[in-house]
């Protein structure tokens, strides 16, 4: 059995259902993020774990316990706020101390455990601040270490870097991931953005309307999106439809004719393709998967350049390293990567 | 013209600080001097040395002072929950916090005449008590201390609520959320966070209501009939019945160093709880 186990979860507030029979399992020692579009439930998922609202149906399981009613305040899980929820009057001594005394430790070992908390988070000599007399980076490692310094049997993270800059949100996941790795915590961690959550996690949970669509290791997710949304969110931009015309041979809806190298069981497949890897060439080219179309839209992008191409199958988003080769208007014969080609049950 | 930016606050305040010394200080300053010259020009604590040593007026002090205590810890511990809930709790916040405020709508004349119909001897307190049997015969619960404290916490709970309404409204949910989390029982997080953090509103409202009470004149007035003077009313006797003006500013000065004490003594007890205040 898993660490953690939601069988069958609903919930929601008054008639608005948030959470459909969700199901997750955490292993002990994972960092596992919960990523989707706001308004998708992963808020209220973590939530209800920390026991800060109660499913509607459903049983939440933790170290082979039924935790669905066990208040939260017996739960022994840390908890880091978006808004990291300091105690504003209280220095940083006692916000950190406020779990250990809450659970009867000595004085003296409290102080001890927090000095020790404080130098993990590289926080030395604040004790005496008040929450209000530091910047949010400091903020936020004073709630990171408010939450572990209790020795948790879960943590459990709602967004924590999104009031942060981007520069410090990319040192502090990368300080939680070391974090984690060297505490060795099993941990939740609740994001909207994509690239924060794969370098982060073991497991990414992808979820939409209240339902986990996928949940699988970051470079599986990034590679083999098994719903469209999925595949929609991590960066595929061409879908069409595709008609078996034998194994591992598609054709489009106007008779192209497509190869695939992986291929699925399934005569009619909805198929995607990234913008980077469709290989734009002059037209009349002999090329693999050759679609036919006409430049758009040209927009430099930097590194890459971005062609909007109308076809017969609909607009294709290309994008290439080349500058320059081709201008609006152009006749030009586009080229799918066979094994770039992702096949969507 | 810098100069002009970097001090124009001093324009801002001017016009109320010039309304406040013409009319407040200047007339506060007179009473406070004529009261040290009882004697037609010769300076002289006599005024204060008499007054403070007549037994009638410690009598007053003390029941102005116990009763206007007694009010405000009485609109404090009706005036909270009623707060907290408005804030936290209720779908209909509006409508709430306007049932709390209407009794302002309406003088403090009216209503203390209304408990003196609901009070009184006929009233329906009293036919509520006789009725239940509880008493035999109706009771005195008119102009008595009781009366007093009654119009008190009614005339000056909205100004406690509202006080508590703000405060408790800018604590966030994650602050309690996180007190749990961390270990705390509901009463634990209230003792440990929401209370530390509403004290400010409790010091605004507890000032508001505590003044509010000292000052009042109808209400005593009205309620304590001439038996159970207050300061207020002391003074208006000394002022308008014995024309005694030099004893009217003495009780007066009194009174604005009372009311003065006390708001410092709530406002280090704030700061003793929450340092942020």
């Amino acid at each position: 059995m898993s660490l953690l186990e939601l069988r069958d979860i609903t919930a929601g507030y008054d008639k608005n259902v948030i959470l459909k029979n969700l199901n997750l399992n955490v292993e002990k020692g994972e960092l596992v993020s919960l990523l989707g579009p706001s308004g998708c439930g992963k808020t209220t998922t973590l939530r209800l774990i920390a026991g800060f609202s109660e499913p509607i149906s459903g049983n939440f399981f933790f170290n082979e316990k039924d935790y669905t009613k066990i208040p939260l305040h017996k739960r022994n899980f840390g908890f880091v706020f978006q808004s990291y929820a300091l105690f504003p009057h209280m220095n940083i001594y006692d916000n950190v101390a406020f779990g250990l005394r809450q659970r009867k430790v000595p004085e003296s070992e409290i102080k001890t455990q927090v000095m020790e908390m404080l130098h993990t988070v590289d926080l030395d000599g604040f004790e005496k601040r008040l929450p209000k007399e530091m910047s949010g980076g400091q903020r936020q490692r004073v709630a990171l270490a408010r939450a572990m310094v209790i020795n948790p049997d879960l943590m459990l993270f709602d967004e924590p870097l999104s009031n942060l800059d981007a520069k410090l949100r990319v040192q502090m996941r990368v300080e939680i991931r070391k974090l984690q790795q060297k505490l060795g915590f099993t941990a939740i961690y609740v994001t909207h953005d994509q690239e924060e959550c794969f370098a982060i996690s073991d497991k990414v949970a992808i979820m939409n309307h209240g339902v986990i669509e996928q949940m699988d290791k970051p470079a599986e997710i990034y590679n083999h999106p098994k719903t469209e949304f999925i595949a929609r969110f991590v960066g595929f931009e061409n879908f069409m439809d595709l008609t078996r015309t034998g194994a591992g041979k598609f054709e489009t809806s106007v008779g192209n004719g497509i190869t695939v190298t992986d291929d699925i069981p399934g005569d009619k497949l909805r198929a995607c393709i990234r913008p980077e890897d469709i290989v734009i060439e002059s037209e009349g080219a002999d090329a693999v998967n050759a679609i036919r179309g006409q430049i758009n839209v040209q927009t430099f992008l930097g590194k890459r350049t971005q062609y909007n191409v109308s076809t017969d199958i609909g607009e294709l988003i290309v994008s290439t390293a080349q500058e320059n080769v081709f201008s609006v208007g152009d006749n030009i014969t586009l080229s799918l990567t066979p094994n770039k080609i992702v096949l969507i049950p | 013209m810098n100069w002009i930016k970097n001090k124009a606050w001093i324009f801002m305040i001017l016009p109320g600080v010039l309304f406040l010394a013409v009319f407040m200080l200047i007339p506060l300053c007179t009473l406070l001097i004529a009261t040290f010259f009882p004697n037609e020009g010769t300076f002289s604590l006599s005024a204060y040395g008499d007054i403070i040593k007549s037994t009638y007026f410690q009598q007053v002090f003390v029941r102005s002072l116990k009763l206007s205590i007694l009010s405000t810890l009485i609109c404090a511990v009706l005036g909270y929950p009623a707060a907290y809930y408005i804030a936290k709790f209720s779908k209909n916040k509006g409508m709430l916090m306007a049932f709390a405020v209407f009794p302002m709508f309406t003088s403090p004349v009216i209503r203390s005449f209304s408990w003196m119909v609901i009070l009184g001897k006929k009233g329906i307190v009293n036919k509520l008590l006789v009725s239940a049997g509880l008493f035999a015969k109706p009771q005195s619960l008119l102009y008595n201390e009781f009366s007093i404290t009654v119009g008190f916490v009614q005339l000056f709970l909205p100004l406690m609520i509202l006080s508590l309404i703000g405060v408790l409204e800018s604590i966030p949910d994650d602050l309690t959320l996180a007190a749990r989390n961390l270990g705390c029982t509901a009463m634990e997080t209230f003792v440990k966070i929401t209370l530390p953090l509403s004290v400010s509103g409790l010091v605004t409202g507890s000032v508001l209501v505590f003044t509010g009470c000292i000052t009042a004149y109808t209400t005593p007035q009205l309620l304590g009939g001439t038996d159970t003077r207050v300061l207020s009313t002391m003074i208006y006797q000394y002022a308008m019945s014995l024309g005694d003006w030099i004893n009217a500013s003495v009780v007066a000065v009194i009174m604005i160093i009372v009311t003065m004490l006390i708001s410092s003594v709530f406002n280090a007890v704030s700061k003793k709880v929450n340092p942020l205040t």
